[in-house]
Parts: C-alpha cells; structure tokens; sequence
C-alpha cells in the first residue's frame, strides 16, 4: 500500500514532482463524488495555488521571494542575510547578519527536493548552530502533507529528525543532569549525551517559526544508538525530537546534490552500535558454546572407563644413565583412545628423567615421549620452600587398540645417596584428557575479547564529545583541548 | 440534510449536522448563523494566503475504523503561528475535530461530561480530567479565529477571540480547554499520523 497511495511522493521512475497524482488527492477536473461535500451552484472550491511572493527586504531594499507564503514566519533575504518576520505587516526585522556570509554554504542546497523514507521533502531553510564553539548544521525539511522535518549534519554525519508529541519519561530538563541519567520513550532508554545551550549563528531560506539569529535554546540530547532523543527549550515551551543516524550516501543520492558532503571525523553519538552488538552476540554466542564443551568434556570424560594397562617397576643407580630397558607387553583395547604414562620416582633435593617411546608390537608405530621428575626443598629467611614432585604424568592421545610396550631410557642427578632405588611407570588408559578442552576453551575467550575491546574503543571514541561519557576521558592524560 | 438560502446571493448552503449553526456561504463568503430555518448575515470572510493544508471541505478520513468527513474549519492565529481546526462529521452523526498544524494531525472530540477546570493555568501544571486522566498543559495561547469556512457548531467570525490551553497526557493523547466568551469547552483526543487518518479527497497542492 505504502507509495502509490500516498500523496508528496515521487514515483520512482518519475522524478518531476509536479506530475505526481496520488490517488486520494482530489484532481483539478474532478466533480463531487456523492460521499464528498455537496457542492452549491457548480462552483468548486478553488484549488489555490501556493503562489510565491515577493516583497523589497527592509533592512537592505533587495527583492525576497517567499516560496510558501502560507506557512512561512520567517524568511531570509539573500542579499543581506536579515530575518525578516513575515506575518507582520511592516515586514518587520528580526535579525540583521553581520559577517562573512560566504563563511557557511549549505551543502545541500535550498529548493532541493529528495525522497527520504519513501517520503518527498524540500530543503527550505538552513541553520549553522553553536554550542560551546562546537558548530553544526540543521536542514528544514518540508512536505505538506506530513509537515517539517530536519537533516542535522555534524562532522560529516547525518541524523534525521523527527519532531515528537508524545513525552519522554524523565525528570525536568531545567536541572543539570547527571550522568547515566535517562529519558524513556516507547520503552527505549537514552542515556544523557550534551546538555547545553544552543546558539543560532546562520541562516538561510523561510522557517515555520521566527527564527532568529543570535537566539538561544537549551537543548539536552540523551542517546540509544542510532537514536537520539532531544530537548529543546525556548522561553514558551519544550520540543521534543527524535533523531535517527542516516547514511551520508543516501542523503546525497536522494537529493542528487554535485558537490562533496563534509568530510567525516571521529564516531558520531547515533553511529549504529555494530560493535556493541557484535560484541554482545560474540559474547553470547561463545558462552553457549563453553558451555557445550563443558558438558561434552564432563559426559565424556565421565564415561570413560579408566584401567590400569601396565604398572613396571624399575631400578635405577641414582646419579646415573641407563639405556634401552624395555617393558613387558600391554594391550590396548576400546581404541583409539587416551594413554596416560605415569612415572613416580623418589626424588628429594634431586631429579630423574625418562626418555623414549611407546612401540606397537605389531606395527612398529612408536610415540615418542619424554618426562621427568624433580623435587628440591629447603628453607631460608622466608621459611621452608619446595618446589616440584615426585610424581609427573603425561597423555597420549588416539592410540588405537592393539599391543604395546615402553622401550625407555633413564637418567637422574643430584642424588646423594649412591644406593639403587625404585621407580614406577604405569600405563593406564580411558583417562581423561583436558589439555584440549582448556586450549579451546581460551581460544573460545580470546574471540569475545577482542570485540569487546573493539567495542570498548568505538563506544569510547563515540562518548569522546560527551562530558557524560561513562568511559574515562581520554584528555586527561593528553591534555585538554577545549 | 439541511439546504437553506443564503440571504446575501441565494447560493445553496448546507448543513450536514444538526450541531451546526453556523456557516460560510461558499459562494459569496458571508458568515450566516442559522436560527431555525433562517439565515441571518453577520459578516464577510476575507481571503487568506495560502496556508499550504493539504485538507479541504470534503476531505475524508478514517479513525478507528470509522469514516468521517470534514465539512467546516476555522483557523486560528496566535502570535507565533497557526492551526487549522477541521470540523467533521461521522456517519452516525458523532461530531469531533480534526486539529491541524504544522504537518500534525490530532482527532479530538467534545467532552460534554465533563466540567472544565477552574483556576490559573500554567506551563506544566497537571490537570486531573477524572475517569480520563491527568494531563499536563504544555501552553496557553490567545487565539483570533483568522479564516472560517464551510458549516460550524459555533460562530465563528473573523476575529473572534478566545484562549486555547492545550494539555497532553499518556502517549499520544491530547486535550484542549477553550476558553471564549461565552463558554468553556473541553476536547479529548490524540495526535495519529497522517497516514494512519487514510485521507481521501485531499486538496491538491501545485507542484507536489
């Protein structure tokens, strides 16, 4: 239903406004229809025509046009930059510009008709604001049927601007707000970005109110990217709007304005949040799947059936290499499946090596491995210390069923004593083995991470114009620059 | 339906609702207040600009599933601005107000159950409307009726003065005390958008 039917549209592959015809808008030929008013006497209503009007400016003589005379209060003269109050009689004056006024030239200019939201508007004013030296731009937008709206430009970013009726919930505006304060609207919750004073510095084309150059508002915008709620409060009432971030492109093709939009800096206040988004989802996402390996890791590892396959006891001359001891044969079974190498050795102030390979009787595959153990302890002005054990494990993992045996070398030191002592290798299986689990799962935290750190830098960058932003400022350490 | 003569040119004049008693020969542009069956002329209604509305006399639209038709206006100024005011008719004869202004659009009907309230009124200030709620006055204005047109409930001269708070309550609800000379009337609506309205026989507006 939506285009066709609705009137200020512009069809797609029709470009001229003036041959739009929308179905619900009465045409110039048309005869009453018998639900309509009973016209008397044949006469119809005159179907007036928003002709423009000239008049002499009163502050410089030059002729200004009013393109909407019906709807415009104020318009700017070309020549001199005045505001003139057009519903007085005596044209009377509101502001006089004084200054450069080459300084500020609209980007899109006046007159300029795009479609935005599926809907036709025409530029017809131009506002610079200021806030605190900080400038920006402000499109009047118009379209009869569906009113004002406004495109504000700021550092190369667009945001389009809807004026509300209905009220957001928050306190007053009047008191300074703190930061982290809220408004809520349509069960949304925008967080206080600017509260400030707003200068009008510039303007151009005609205006639905008595603009004035030099007047101030104070305005207090509150975010929920790529929204943004705004306040605006002049001496007879408060106007709320709400904002939303529209892409420079659209904008330009939409108006088919020839010269370059500004250029852009820095993260505007409605920037999209792609990254809090991402950041959230990301964090969301690899939760879950901790959560999957875990329990994949608990079931499995809980299920596996653990055996002793092999317990060899040897004797080594402390201090001392032995080579090529080979140890009895073992059977695998249910594999491939987790080998666990055991080696317990008494070490005390001293350490014991095994070195070689566990050999498949059959095929001759070898995995090769290597452990030691040691312990040292002692004590100083601190206290007693030890480190180290006398007792080291390592995994094997996927070793297929079938027949085994260890051929090892063993090596020690540090011993004092000289006799021959005992150690113990044994050779289970079904163990489980939580090196893969615990690598995953720090690959797993890794990912979210870095987007929260991605996150953290756009949101920061984002709140950098704000004196409400939750991040630490940035300029504390670099030097203020305002 | 009502056809009656105007006094001045003898064009037809109608009256579609039985609250109207009040009208602008379209054809001569006297102001006619009905007593009865009679036509009395009291004034003439002078052309305005263009104010660019896109609603006319006979306009139609729909809110809550129901049609209506917009047969008289009365527009209004005050110091920084205007609005339209369209006086419209339902099928079964409900009247209500269509509020028009700056591409805003409000239905808003006559609440005869209820008292206005008294008192000073401010910016602010909250108004207890009983059964319909609190609501909040967001501005006070002294008001001139600029342009009048079609049938109205009230006489509705160029000039006639009189002060419009308007209030807004939950969301997109709205009220309007109007306080005139003679009376007090308060109308309870809300704000919809023009879309939503489904207007159909809408003005034609030159180059748009």
């Amino acid at each position: 239903m939506a285009g066709k039917n609705e009137p200020g549209n512009t069809e797609p592959d029709n470009n001229e406004p003036g041959n739009n015809e929308p179905d619900n808008i009465a045409s110039k030929s048309d005869k009453p229809d018998g639900i309509g008013y009973p016209l008397p006497l044949e006469k119809e209503p005159k179907p007036a025509k928003p002709t423009a009007k000239m008049f002499a400016c009163t502050a410089c003589g030059a002729s200004i046009t009013i393109k909407y005379p019906g709807a415009a209060m104020a318009v700017v003269c070309n020549s001199c930059n005045s505001t003139i109050d057009v519903t007085s009689e005596a044209y009377r004056i509101l502001s006089t510009y004084v200054g450069k006024t080459t300084f500020f030239k609209p980007d899109i200019p006046l007159g300029a008709r795009g479609k935005l939201k599926g809907k036709t508007w025409e530029v017809i004013g131009y506002l610079v604001r200021e806030a605190s030296d900080y400038f920006w731009s402000e499109y009047l937008l118009f379209n009869p049927y569906y009113g004002y709206r406004w495109l504000v430009e700021d550092k190369g970013y667009w945001n389009f601007v809807t004026t509300i009726k209905r009220k957001p919930d928050t306190i007053s505006i009047n008191r300074y707000p703190v930061k982290g304060q809220l408004a809520k609207l349509d069960g949304k919750s925008y967080q206080i970005y600017n509260y400030g004073n707003a200068k009008v510095k510039y303007v151009l084309g005609e205006f639905y109110w008595r603009v004035m150059v030099g007047s101030s508002a104070l305005t207090a915008d509150y975010i929920d990217p790529p929204r943004m709620l705004s306040a605006e409060k002049d001496d007879n009432e408060v106007v709320w709007s709400l904002a939303e971030y529209m892409d420079a492109d659209e904008i330009h093709k939409a108006f088919k304005v020839e010269s370059k939009f500004p250029f852009q800096s820095g993260v505007p206040a409605t920037k999209p949040p792609t990254e809090l988004q991402a950041s959230a989802k990301i964090g969301f996402l690899c939760t879950v799947f901790c959560i999957f390996i875990t329990c994949a890791q608990v079931y499995f590892t809980a299920d596996a059936p653990q055996s002793q396959l092999l317990r060899y006891d040897g004797i080594f001359t402390p201090n001392q290499k032995k080579a090529d001891i080979t140890t009895p044969v073992f059977t695998v079974t249910g594999g491939p499946t987790n080998i666990v190498i055991d080696l317990t050795a008494p070490v005390n102030n001293s350490w014991f090596y095994v070195g070689g390979e566990m050999v498949n009787d059959e095929d001759g595959t070898s995995y090769p491995f290597e452990k030691s153990v040691e312990y040292y302890c002692g004590s100083d002005s601190d206290g007693f210390w030890s480190e180290g054990s006398t007792r080291a494990q390592l995994g094997v993992s996927s070793v297929p069923s079938g027949k085994y045996y260890l051929n090892i070398d063993t090596e020690s030191g540090d011993f004092r004593q000289a006799r021959d002592d005992q150690y113990t290798i044994t050779v289970s299986s079904g163990y489980a083995i939580y090196d893969n689990y615990w690598w995953t799962l720090l690959a797993l935290i890794l990912v979210p991470i870095y987007a929260f750190i991605a996150m953290r830098s756009v949101e920061s960058s984002r709140w950098s114009n704000s004196d409400f932003s939750p991040y630490p400022d940035p300029s504390v350490y670099i030097g203020s620059d305002d | 339906m009502l056809t009656l003569s105007c006094p001045s040119c003898g064009a037809n004049v109608n009256f579609q609702s039985k609250a109207s008693v009040f009208a602008v020969c379209s054809f001569c542009k006297g102001s006619l207040v009905r007593r009865g069956m009679d036509l009395d002329n009291i004034g003439q209604v002078s052309e305005l600009i263009d104010d660019l509305t896109p609603i006319q006399i006979g306009t139609t639209g729909m809110y809550k599933e129901q049609k209506f038709e917009v047969v008289g206006r009365i527009k209004v100024g005050y110091d920084g601005g205007f609005w339209n005011e369209w006086f419209c008719i339902f099928a079964d004869e409900k009247i209500a107000w269509l509020a028009e202004a700056q591409g805003f659009y409000a239905v808003c009907f006559p609440c005869f159950d209820m008292v206005p309230p008294v008192g000073k009124f401010h910016p602010g200030k909250a108004v207890d409307f009983g059964k319909h709620g609190i609501y909040e006055v967001e501005d006070i204005r002294k008001v001139k009726c600029l342009y009048s047109e079609g049938e109205l409930p009230f006489n509705a001269l160029q000039g006639r003065k009189s002060e419009s708070i308007d209030l807004s309550g939950f969301e997109d609800e709205m009220a309007t005390i109007e306080l005139a000379d003679k009376e007090n009337r308060v109308f309870l609506g809300s704000y919809i958008d023009f879309d939503q309205l489904q207007f159909k026989n809408l003005r034609r507006i030159d180059g748009w």
